[in-house]
């Protein structure tokens, strides 16, 4: 994976406020290799729009309804090996962040979060 | 009824909050002095109201409530530009979930977290989850008045 490539991401995360502004940054030029593949709102939403758009990044949610991030990051690794998952969740205890690293997931971002955090997060994951 | 939260239980909260509105919108909020709902639910109504149910090794409720104003600031400060109920419904949601969030730092991952739903007004007050007495957490930002409510014991 390489900036030299136009990447697709899929946001996952219950807050359209926070699928917005996560969408927002990825739209902006700071991040002119990424495309916005879909959002969605909770896990069995990200897992149906995963299989259609196979993105190259992901970021996210952990406390979701229906079904939750770490659930949901499981099954998207398994038919999506290569896709690099950003965890953003505001679950700020060192076991979640370690079990998601090891379910799959590439990075943890805590919430709240400013814009440059979060660009340094993609960045490192792309990277 | 038993009020077993230590002091440093509820400052993980107060700190929650002023890391939320430094880090979210770059302003620093007044967060005064915790203390002991004894009559009443746990929650103190305002325009909206966002509840996270806590289970596992945990059990009770932390509820953030706000006036519309204070979460139309917020939003614009996040960078929204829509105002709608919904969306004022799904911050004051977002707060509490990161606030609930943030004091695993302190309670470890037992502190188990649901989703957070909408209380509306007048709902029938929230059943005494914990059996403990709920603590309120106010807080000022830009003029306006909020509160954490926070109800916890340990689990059953």
């Amino acid at each position: 994976m390489s900036l030299s490539n136009i990447l697709s991401m899929m946001i996952v995360d219950d807050s359209m406020i926070i699928r917005n502004r996560i969408a927002r940054l990825v739209a902006g030029p700071a991040l002119p290799h990424i495309n916005i593949a879909g959002l969605a709102a909770n896990g069995e939403m990200a897992i149906e729009l995963a299989r259609d758009s196979r993105p190259d990044l992901i970021t996210m949610d952990l406390t979701m309804p229906l079904l939750d991030g770490e659930a949901c990051i499981e099954r998207i690794i398994d038919f999506l090996p290569e896709t690099k998952i950003l965890v953003v969740s505001a679950l700020a205890d060192k076991a979640t962040a370690l079990r998601a690293i090891k379910k799959g997931a590439s990075g943890f971002l805590h919430k709240p979060f400013t814009d440059d955090e979060l660009l340094e997060s993609l960045l490192e994951l792309i990277d | 009824m038993r009020h077993e939260l230590r002091p440093e239980d509820i400052e993980v909260f107060s700190e929650a909050i002023t890391h939320f509105f430094n880090t979210c919108t770059g302003e620093t909020a007044n967060v005064r002095s915790a203390y002991l709902i004894e009559h009443g639910p746990a929650v103190l109504w305002n325009d909206f109201n966002g509840l996270i149910e806590i289970s596992g090794a945990y059990t009770g409720s932390v509820c953030f409530s706000a006036p519309r104003a204070l979460l139309s600031h917020v939003l614009l400060k996040m960078g929204e530009s829509v105002f709608t109920d919904d969306r004022h419904a799904d911050i004051v949601g977002e707060i509490a979930n990161t606030l609930s969030g943030r004091a695993r730092r302190h309670f470890g991952e037992g502190l188990s977290i649901a989703p957070p739903r909408l209380l509306n007004y007048g709902e029938p007050s929230l059943p005494n989850i914990s059996g403990n007495l709920p603590y309120a957490i106010p807080l000022g930002w830009h003029g306006y008045e909020a509160s954490l409510v926070v109800q916890l014991a340990p689990g059953p």
